[in-house]
C-alpha cells in the first residue's frame, strides 16, 4: 500500500491535538458478481473499492475521517479532521515503532480467482440452472448467483500495531420457486467460504440445487404450521443461527459495557445446561468469519463464551476493551473503510453435546422439527428473538410425520438457552452463507449440533 | 467539477467501443455523530464518490464501478464493463431508456441549511435526542447508538440515447435506542426521524418516541394463542407494505415470483385499500426528479379500492411488457449496484377515521406497535409470519403490554381482511420510504402462550 514512512506521518498527524491513540486503516476490495436468471446470464458486475481512514481516540471517545483517495496528502487531511475532535485532550503521545505482526492463522489462498475464466464461472451457474429446471415440471423460477470478493486490509496504530490481512471469499446462491395451481412456494440455498478456487476441490454448488428445489416442492403440499407453545428440535449446522441471534448478539461488548444487554454482569453465572459449551472462533481455516487479524489489527481468538453452562467471556473490540481497561478478543470488524469498527461475531457455535440426534427427535411426542431455517433478528436489550423456519416438520410420537410451512419461532434468548435440555453429538458449521446485519454487514459462520428446546412459541396460522 | 459533464464524457468514451453506455455518478458528504451520556462517543466525517458504468451490446449487459476518478481507472472500468457484457447472454428487451422531458417543479429534496449546518450544531442535536429520551421517564436508564446523520450530494446520470440529468439531495436523520428498566423487566425501543429539510427535523421527538415505547413495553407478556383482530401502528404496517412492494414489481410478476402474478384487474384487497407509489412526493425520502436510469419519476396508483391496476416498472420490465411504460422505479444502492426495480414513496392511502377510532372499534384484539423479522415475509408465496410487540385491546382501549408473540396470515387473506384504515399516514424510511396510517386487519393468527 503506502510506504511505512507515510503511515508514520499520518499517525503523528492524528496525535497532534493531544489524542492518546491514532489508527490508520486501509482497504482494497475487488469483487465480481454474476447473476443467472431465467436461464440467462443477466447481470455481470465487477468493481473495486479502495479507501482508508484515520481514527483518533481520546479517552473513551473516538473520531474518524475517511477518504477514497489513497494518497498521503488525503490521509493527512483525514488525520487533521479526526484530530480536531480531540482538541480538548492533553496527552502528549508519540507514535511507537511500527512492527509488522505475524499471525498463526492460516488463510493462504491456494488458487487465485484469476485462474478461472468468467465464462467458466458462468458455466457453473448454467449447470445449476439446468439441473434445477430438469428436476420437476413444477419449478417455475430459478435464480443463481456467484460472487467472489477479495478484501485486503492494512491496519496501523500509534502503539506500534502493523497488521495485514488478505481475505478471499467465494459464494454461490440459488433461489427456486415452485408452483401448483395458485400455490407458490420458494426456497433459497447457498454455499461458500473464505477460499480460493480450491473451493471446487471438495464442494459442488450444483449439488445443492436439487435439494433446494425439493424444499420448494415439499412446501407446495405442506400444511400450514401450527401456532402456540410446543417442543422444538432445531437442526444442526445452520440451526446455529438461533444461538447467534438469541444469545451471541447479547454477548457483544458494546451492549455489555453500557449495561444494555441481558447478559451484562453475568460472567461466572450459570446461563445454560451443564452440557452446553459455546465458542466464537475467528481462527478456523476457511470459514467466513475467519480473520488473521481483525479490522483493528488485533489477532483473532478462539473465545470460550460459555463453558459447561457458565458464561465465561464476551466479544470485545478495541473501543469497548479500552473502556473496560482490558484487551480486545479480536472481534473488531467493519463493513468498509467508511464505517467505524464495532464488536461483531466471527464463527460462533454451540459445541457437541451428549445426545444422539435421532433420540432427540424420538423424544418428542408432539412438536416441531426445524429442518431448514431462514434469517432471524434480536432485540438485544431484553434478548427477544425471532427466526423463520423455511422447512418445518411436525413431530408426532417421535417421528417426522408431515411438512409444515410458514412457521416462525419466537422467544427470549437467555430463557431459551436455559431451557435447552438436549444437545446432539452432531455439531457442524453452516455451509458458508451467513451474513449478519448490525447496522453494518459482516460475513459470519454459525454452527451447532441438533438441539431440543422443550417449550418454544411457534407462529403458524393454524 | 461538473459531474454531469463528467458522466457524459465517460459515456462518449464507452461508445467508442461500439456499445450503448450509461454513466451514473454519486458524490456526497457524510457526517455521523454518536453520543453517550452527553459525550461525543463516535464522530465520523468524510466525502465519498463513485462511478458506475453500464454497457449493453446486442442485448448483453455488463456493469463495472470505481471510486477512483483518475483517467486510467475510468478506462479500466469501461473496459471491464465491456468485457463482462461479452460474457453475458443477450436479451431482446434489454436497452437503455431514451430521454423524456423532465418536469420543472420543486420536489423539495435539497436544503442548503443541511449543507451549512456546522458540526457543533450536529453534536448538539444528537445530545438533544438523548436528553429527550432520558428525561422522558425515570425508568429510561440509558440510550444506545444515539446518532445524528447528515448527508448531501449530487447524482448525475447520462446515457448514449441522450439522457442527461443531475440533481442535489440532502438528508438529515437521527435515531436512538432507549432502554427502560424496572425491578422486574427491561425493554428496549427504537426511535427515529429522517427527512430532507432541517426545519422539519425534530430531534427531541426521536428521543421521546423511543422512551415512550420502551417504558410502555415494561411488564409485557404473551397472550394466549388465538385468532383475533390486529390493529397495526403505521410503523408495524410497513411490514405488509415492504413485501407488497416486492410482489407488485413487474420483475417479480414477469418471472413467476409474485403471489399477485396474473391478478391485474382483479380485486386483491378489501375495497377500502388503495396503494400508491409516488416518486415525486414533495420532500419525500425517496423523492427525486428521475430514477436511477434517468426516467422521470411518477405517481402510480397500484391498487385502487381493492383492485390491482398495474405493477411497478423500470425500463426493462416496461419494454418486456410491451404495453406498459416505466413508472420511474429503477433504483440503486449506490454506484456499486446496477439499477434494480424498487418502490419509491410507497403507501396505503389514508382513510377518514382517527387512530383512536380504529382502536375503539375493536372489542378484543392486539395493537401492534413494532415488529421484527419482516425480511422473512415471502413475496412469492405470500407467507407472512413475524414477531410483534404492542398492547392488548380490551373494549376499544389499550390495556397491558404484549411481547413474545407472532402474528401470521397469508398476505392474500391479510389484504382482504383490512377492516379499517386510519387518517394518520406516516412515512417510515425503510426500503425506500414506506407509509401507512393505522390499519385494522381481522382474523390474524396470534401465536403466544399455550
Amino acid at each position: 500500500m503506502l510506504p511505512i514512512e507515510s503511515i508514520r506521518r499520518v499517525l503523528d498527524a492524528g496525535l497532534t491535538k493531544g489524542a492518546d491513540l491514532a489508527e490508520v486503516y486501509l482497504e482494497n476490495k475487488e469483487s465480481l458478481s454474476l447473476i443467472l436468471d431465467e436461464g440467462r446470464l443477466e447481470k455481470a458486475t465487477q468493481g473495486n473499492d479502495i479507501g482508508g481512514g484515520v481514527r483518533v481516540f481520546y479517552g473513551n471517545n473516538a473520531a474518524y475521517a475517511y477518504t477514497d483517495d489513497l494518497t498521503e496528502a488525503s490521509l493527512l487531511e483525514a488525520a487533521g479532521v479526526a484530530a480536531a475532535a480531540a482538541e480538548n485532550a492533553n496527552n502528549a503521545q508519540v507514535c511507537a515503532d511500527l512492527t509488522k505482526r505475524e499471525s498463526p492463522v492460516v488463510s493462504q489462498i491456494e488458487r487465485p480467482f484469476e485462474e478461472m475464466s468468467t465464462q467458466d464461472k458462468a458455466a457453473i451457474l448454467r449447470q445449476m440452472d439446468e439441473v434445477t429446471r430438469g428436476h420437476s415440471p413444477h419449478i417455475v423460477s430459478v435464480q443463481c448467483g456467484y460472487t467472489e470478493t477479495r478484501r485486503r486490509v492494512w491496519v496501523y496504530n500509534s502503539e506500534g500495531v502493523w497488521a495485514e490481512d488478505d481475505r478471499a471469499f467465494i459464494e454461490f446462491q440459488g433461489q427456486v420457486a415452485a408452483q401448483k395451481g395458485e400455490v407458490r412456494q420458494s426456497s433459497a440455498t447457498g454455499v461458500g467460504g473464505q477460499v480460493g478456487l480450491e473451493f471446487f476441490d471438495d464442494r459442488d454448488p450444483v449439488a445443492m440445487m436439487p435439494e433446494a428445489a425439493d424444499t420448494a416442492l415439499l412446501m407446495l403440499d405442506a400444511r400450514p404450521a401450527p401456532a402456540g407453545e410446543m417442543p422444538v428440535v432445531i437442526t444442526n449446522g445452520w440451526g446455529g443461527v438461533l444461538f447467534h441471534e438469541a444469545c451471541g448478539h447479547c454477548m457483544e461488548a458494546d451492549f455489555i459495557t453500557k449495561g444494555a444487554s441481558a447478559y451484562t454482569g453475568l460472567v461466572g453465572e450459570k446461563v445454560g445446561p451443564d452440557f452446553l459449551t459455546a465458542y466464537d472462533d475467528g481462527t478456523i481455516p476457511g470459514q467466513r468469519g475467519t480473520m488473521r487479524f481483525d479490522d483493528e489489527g488485533a489477532p483473532t481468538n478462539r473465545t470460550v463464551l460459555i463453558e459447561n453452562g457458565i458464561l465465561k467471556e464476551y466479544m470485545w473490540d478495541l473501543t469497548e476493551a479500552r473502556r473496560a481497561g482490558r484487551a480486545s478478543t479480536g472481534n473488531g470488524r467493519r463493513q468498509t473503510f467508511r464505517d467505524m469498527p464495532m464488536p461483531r461475531m466471527t464463527n460462533t457455535y454451540i459445541d457437541a453435546g451428549p445426545h444422539d440426534p435421532e433420540e432427540i427427535i424420538g423424544s418428542v411426542k408432539k412438536g416441531l422439527y426445524a429442518k431448514k431455517l431462514g434469517g432471524g433478528q434480536v432485540e438485544i436489550g431484553r434478548g427477544d428473538y425471532v427466526f423463520t423456519v423455511t422447512e418445518g416438520w411436525l413431530i408426532e410420537d417421535g417421528k417426522l410425520t408431515a411438512p409444515v410451512r410458514g412457521a416462525t419461532l419466537v422467544g427470549n434468548g437467555p430463557e431459551t438457552l436455559r431451557l435447552i435440555d438436549m444437545i446432539g453429538t452432531d455439531m457442524s458449521l453452516d455451509p458458508g452463507r451467513g451474513m449478519c446485519g448490525k447496522g453494518q454487514w459482516a460475513r459470519v459462520s454459525v454452527g451447532q449440533p441438533t438441539v431440543r428446546v422443550p417449550k418454544l412459541t411457534v407462529g403458524g396460522t393454524e | 467539477m461538473d459531474y454531469l459533464e463528467f458522466a457524459e464524457d465517460v459515456v462518449s468514451r464507452a461508445v467508442e467501443r461500439g456499445v450503448e453506455a450509461e454513466a451514473y455518478i454519486s458524490v456526497g458528504q457524510n457526517t455521523s455523530v454518536n453520543v453517550d451520556r452527553g459525550e461525543v462517543e463516535k464522530l465520523s466525517q468524510a466525502g465519498s464518490k463513485g462511478l458506475g458504468v453500464r454497457v449493453i451490446r446486442d442485448g448483453k449487459m455488463g456493469y463495472s464501478y470505481t471510486s477512483d476518478f483518475g483517467a486510467g481507472s475510468i478506462e479500466k472500468t469501461i473496459e471491464s464493463a465491456v468485457t463482462l457484457a461479452e460474457v453475458a447472454d443477450g436479451d431482446a428487451y434489454r436497452s437503455l431508456p431514451a430521454p423524456q422531458p423532465l418536469l420543472e417543479e420543486d420536489l423539495d429534496i435539497f436544503d442548503q441549511a443541511v449543507v451549512d449546518l456546522p458540526i457543533g450544531r450536529k453534536v448538539e442535536m444528537a445530545r438533544r435526542i438523548e436528553k429527550a429520551a432520558l428525561r422522558f421517564d425515570e425508568r429510561v436508564v440509558l440510550t444506545n447508538r444515539c446518532t445524528l446523520m447528515s448527508q448531501y450530494g449530487t447524482v448525475a446520470i447520462a446515457n448514449s440515447k441522450g439522457v442527461a440529468g443531475s440533481y442535489d439531495k440532502s438528508f438529515i436523520g437521527g435515531f436512538v435506542m432507549a432502554m427502560a428498566a424496572d425491578e422486574n423487566d427491561r425493554s428496549m425501543a427504537f426511535g427515529f426521524d429522517f427527512g430532507s429539510r432541517l426545519a422539519d427535523f425534530k430531534p427531541t421527538e426521536i428521543g421521546k418516541d423511543a422512551a415512550r415505547k420502551a417504558v410502555g413495553m415494561l411488564g409485557g407478556r404473551p397472550v394466549p394463542t388465538q385468532r383475533a383482530s390486529v390493529v397495526y401502528s403505521p410503523m408495524a404496517a410497513t411490514s405488509i407494505l415492504g413485501a407488497l412492494s416486492r410482489s407488485l414489481g413487474a420483475d417479480a410478476m414477469q418471472r413467476n415470483r409474485s403471489f399477485l402474478e396474473g391478478k391485474i384487474g382483479e380485486a386483491v384487497a378489501a375495497d377500502r385499500v388503495s396503494v400508491l407509489d409516488n416518486g415525486r412526493l414533495p420532500g419525500g425520502i425517496a423523492t427525486r426528479p428521475f430514477d436511477d436510469e434517468g426516467v422521470p419519476t411518477a405517481a402510480t396508483r397500484l391498487i385502487d379500492e381493492g383492485v390491482l391496476q398495474t405493477a411497478l416498472h423500470d425500463h426493462y420490465t416496461a419494454t418486456r411488457d410491451g404495453t406498459a411504460s416505466s413508472t420511474g422505479n429503477a433504483n440503486r444502492r449506490g454506484h456499486a449496484s446496477m439499477p434494480t426495480l424498487d418502490a419509491s414513496n410507497f403507501y396505503f392511502q389514508p382513510g377518514q377515521e382517527t387512530p383512536e377510532e380504529v382502536i375503539g372499534g375493536v372489542e378484543q384484539g392486539l395493537y401492534v406497535e413494532s415488529v421484527m423479522n419482516t425480511a422473512s415475509i415471502n413475496p412469492i408465496s405470500g407467507d407472512y409470519s413475524i414477531s410483534a410487540k404492542g398492547y392488548w385491546i380490551e373494549n376499544g382501549e389499550l390495556s397491558h403490554p404484549v411481547n413474545e408473540v407472532t402474528i401470521a396470515l397469508p398476505m392474500q387473506d391479510l389484504l382482504h381482511n383490512v377492516k379499517a384504515v386510519g387518517n394518520d399516514l406516516t412515512f417510515v424510511p425503510m426500503m425506500g420510504a414506506l407509509g401507512s396510517p393505522t390499519i385494522r386487519v381481522d382474523g390474524v393468527m396470534i401465536g403466544g402462550s399455550g
